[in-house]
């Protein structure tokens, strides 16, 4: 094929999938400026944009405590994970701990549907006293978050020459000396990447949140976003502006770290 | 168990002359390093499984769980009861046939990305945005765009005159499917996409050019050469995609909370509002049961594929 015909075609390929990708997203954005009544034209933008919406929506519901809330509890349960995915993946890969028994049950237990842990998880927060708390919260995330980082770190740990890992070993240093100052900052990247997906995950974990928590102190943002649009007054303005609102801080990441994340994604998903 | 035991003695075996106490203590240091992990593995998956057969057994509920044996009742119950084995039966046909539509789109796509050279890999970044957005939040932009007042798909269509009144597309029982559906290709889609992209760059240029040489044209090139090559990984993706549909919740919460009437209530749905709603955790925890079964039963036909494939690929 001609490059002049090639390029029109994969264009013409192109177009649809990024219009179709971009749509809810800009849509959102065009009802989150929409007037009560220019909502139900069904038209794409707004006719008379408003500003309205926003300062509506924060007024509404409590959207920044939820997003507090989100922030904290994805942010610290994504250190509990990596602190305890990392040196059991670097125990089973290297030391030869748990050996292949330990990353296939691993791997198998992320099978199971969240839906299977629910009602077990609820006795166990309601016997520690943990429930609707943040650290329970943080706990649960942390701890089942851990299969998602074990593999999403193994391939970082595979490719890691080993034989810095002997020089290292050498030189005298422990095994946890030797992860910690020389494997670590080799595979930051790695490190980095699986951080911001499982932090995501939590952040945008749904069904044990709406289980677990049931105040506005505790309450992750899914969950306060579901309560809104739940309300009597269903004003789709102010929903999409909270909506929004909740969305930001994950795009902000996911443009900042995009370089980590597709790396992260990619090698981790395939073998 | 019993190979963990070996592995770990060995070390101290080596050293010979170290006592039965330094064995200890070694064999204690090296559990330590897999401890998180099996803390992790105990509290969300080995007790859960216990204590939901144990629920499976007894009559409980959410206040009071554990009052008293009451045998198979729950799964007698459970597989008698119409409305839930319907919930099951769609939870399957969801999961095989959205994680094979968006397996062969998010694959074409990834092959458009590959063609696009430097603007896929910009292009990639933009689909890792649908990726990251938090299900609840996709459900309410479909939930937009679906909706009969003002909704943009109603609105396009009345415009443009293929419809005169407004359609409900979330209360009609084929339709909102269709629109968990779309919202579900729209999250899911760019992560089979990055994981394609991932799996056809593994394919090396030399395989490309010989077959070039030989004449190979185009579609040949394609089936007979880049396909058997990422076999593996595809069947990889779609046991990954598979295991992600089985979990579908939020869309179904926020789109349809289950309905119209029992339409769109997968498995998972009817669980949890058997269980928060009307707190009959007994009959959850069987239904539980059975719905782990089911989807043990469904993906290992395909770890078996992919287990086949990787064999031949060695």
């Amino acid at each position: 094929m001609r490059p002049a015909a090639r390029h029109l075609w994969l264009g013409l390929a192109t177009a649809p999938v990024v219009s179709f990708f971009a749509l809810p997203f800009l849509y959102l954005i065009a009802v989150s400026f929409k007037t009560k009544d220019d909502v139900l034209n069904g038209r794409f933008w707004p006719t008379m944009p408003t500003l309205a919406n926003w300062p509506a929506a924060f007024d509404a519901a409590n959207i920044l405590g939820f997003i507090l809330n989100s922030v904290i509890v994805s942010l610290v349960s994504g250190l509990v994970t990596i602190a305890l995915a990392l040196p059991s993946a670097y125990a089973v890969l290297r030391l030869k701990i748990g050996g292949k028994w330990l990353s296939d049950v691993t791997l198998s237990s992320y099978m199971a549907p969240p839906i299977v842990a629910l009602i077990p998880l609820f006795f166990l927060l309601k016997t520690t006293g943990l429930l609707d708390t943040r650290a329970g919260l943080i706990l649960i995330y942390g701890f089942a978050n851990v299969p998602v980082a074990f593999w999403l770190l193994m391939p970082f740990l595979r490719r890691m020459p080993i034989e810095i890992e002997q020089a290292a070993a050498m030189d005298g240093a422990g095994p946890f000396r030797t992860l910690l100052q020389i494997v670590v900052p080799i595979i930051a990247p790695g490190i980095v990447a699986t951080f911001i997906i499982v932090t995501v995950l939590s952040y945008n974990e749904f069904l044990f949140a709406s289980a677990f928590t049931f105040s506005d102190a505790t309450r992750t943002l899914p969950v306060g976003i579901s309560l809104f649009q739940g309300d009597r007054l269903v004003n789709f303005g102010q929903m999409a502006a909270a909506s929004l609102a909740g969305i930001a801080p994950v795009y902000l990441v996911a443009l900042f770290m995009q370089r980590y994340l597709v790396s992260g994604l990619a090698h981790g998903g395939v073998k | 168990m019993t190979t963990f035991a070996v592995e770990v003695l060995e070390p101290a075996g080596a050293a010979g002359v170290a006592g039965r106490g330094h064995a200890f203590w070694a064999r204690l240091a090296r559990l330590a390093w897999i401890a998180p992990v099996l803390v992790a593995l105990i509290v969300t998956t080995l007790y859960p499984t216990v204590f939901l057969l144990a629920l499976a057994f007894s009559k409980s509920t959410l206040g009071k769980p554990f009052r008293g044996f009451v045998g198979i009742k729950h799964f007698a119950t459970a597989l008698q009861d119409p409305i839930f084995l319907a919930a099951i039966g769609r939870s399957v046909a969801y999961a095989l046939a959205t994680s094979l539509v968006q397996l062969a789109l998010g694959f074409l796509i990834a092959l458009l990305f590959t063609s696009l050279l430097k603007a896929g890999r910009f292009l990639m970044s933009l689909v890792l945005l649908p990726l990251m957005t938090p299900p609840v939040m996709v459900g309410i932009a479909w939930k937009l765009i679906f909706a009969p007042a003002g909704g943009l798909l109603n609105g396009t269509l009345i415009t443009y005159g293929f419809i005169s009144e407004p359609i409900s597309f979330l209360g009609h029982p084929t339709l909102a499917w269709l629109a968990i559906g779309a919202a579900d290709l729209w999250q899911w889609t760019p992560f089979i996409v990055i994981l394609c992209f991932a799996a056809l760059s593994t394919v090396p240029d030399s395989v490309h050019e010989a077959a070039l040489m030989d004449g190979a044209n185009g579609w040949q090139r394609f089936w007979h050469i880049k396909l058997p090559l990422v076999a593996a990984p595809l069947s990889s993706i779609y046991l990954l995609k598979l295991i992600l549909s089985f979990k579908l919740f939020d869309l179904i919460y926020i789109l349809t909370f289950g309905g119209p009437g029992f339409a769109t209530t997968s498995a998972g749905f009817a669980i949890y509002r058997r269980a928060i709603e009307q707190f009959d955790v007994g009959r959850a925890a069987a239904e539980t049961m059975i719905y782990a079964l089911v989807i043990g039963l469904v993906t290992l036909p395909v770890v078996r594929l992919h287990q086949h494939f990787e064999r031949r690929e060695l």
